[in-house]
């Protein structure tokens, strides 16, 4: 298997995307002096009004994300144009546009619940936990929580055997 | 010159979350249903990975390249933390993405996530209303007690 199979190609075993994404936060804050976080990106694109403040680059750091997937889906020529999500319409029974509006209701919730505990996956779970803060691992344990019971609602309690 | 670090930084986490499959709905959901676990794993590898590097970096007292500081401050603990966390993995199972990979799914063409995106800065913009208020009635009543 030749190396660009590898990088680009194939799928990355769980240990080599963890240490990639792990080695990003200190390199990355070694490089720019901040610590990463993502949830406050969005914050910052509602501040778009407002002169910049000293959290500006959250929204050059957040403008960036989708142009790596971009890459990331071109290079693995795995790139496509999906407006469904089967595995959500099939277990409950749905239309696209109902679809639509469940991920919409699902990003208010992550939105909402993101801003008031202060952080997402990025802040809290991997960089919080990372520095032994306390506020991080509570936040985690009710993001997995939430996941987890709202999972087996969808798929196995309303969807049956999906 | 400074933004396009950020710009540059931001692709490259864009493309290691597509890369790790963070992206991948049915990935996020079968890590909830624990019918496959690589994504737990990918967590908590980057997890001890970036404490390995954070405590290199806090220890060697290093500055940032950019010059100035290396700010690592741990969030405080406020009432909102376990709370606010429930309300996010609702969103998370529900949706199948966090803030960082909802943005990543709409550049691999995952259109569906505009709707994902779209809510989630509406939920910043509902949240950042309702703290606003509660503040507000705190100072009133303040105001009103003196």
């Amino acid at each position: 298997m030749d190396t660009f199979q590898a990088i680009f190609v194939q799928p990355w075993p769980f240990w080599i995307a963890g240490i990639a994404i792990g080695a990003f936060v200190p390199l990355f804050a070694w490089a720019t002096g901040k610590a990463l976080g993502i949830s406050s990106g969005y914050a910052e694109m509602c501040s778009l009004g407002a002169p910049p403040g000293s959290d500006r680059w959250k929204l050059w750091f957040v403008i960036g994300l989708p142009i790596g997937g971009f890459a990331a889906s071109e290079l693995a020529g795995a790139r496509g144009f999906e407006l469904d999500v089967p595995m959500l319409a099939s277990a409950l029974g749905l239309g696209r546009a109902a679809v639509l509006a469940l991920l919409a209701l699902g990003g208010v919730l992550v939105g909402l619940g993101a801003r008031t505990a202060g952080g997402c996956t990025s802040g809290h779970s991997i960089v919080g936990i990372a520095l032994g803060a306390k506020s991080s691992l509570v936040a985690t344990i009710g993001f997995m929580i939430g996941g987890f019971v709202t999972a087996q609602l969808l798929f196995r309690v309303l969807g049956g055997a999906a | 010159m400074k933004r396009a670090v950020f710009l540059v930084f931001g692709a490259l986490f864009g493309f290691l979350l597509s890369r790790a499959r963070a992206t991948d709905y049915v990935a996020i959901e079968n890590m909830f249903l624990l019918r496959d676990l690589h994504l737990f794993g990918v967590i908590g590898v980057a997890i001890a990975t970036a404490a390995v590097g954070l405590f290199v970096l806090r220890r060697a007292h290093a500055h940032a390249w950019a010059g100035g500081p290396v700010s690592l401050k741990t969030k405080p603990f406020t009432r909102g933390v376990f709370a606010g966390g429930l309300v996010f993995g609702v969103g998370w199972a529900l949706s199948g993405a966090c803030p960082g990979t909802a943005l990543t799914q709409i550049g691999e063409g995952k259109m569906y996530a505009l709707a994902t995106a779209g809510g989630i800065l509406l939920g910043t913009w509902l949240q950042r209303k309702i703290s606003a208020r509660s503040t507000q009635q705190a100072q009133a009543k303040v105001a009103h007690a003196s």
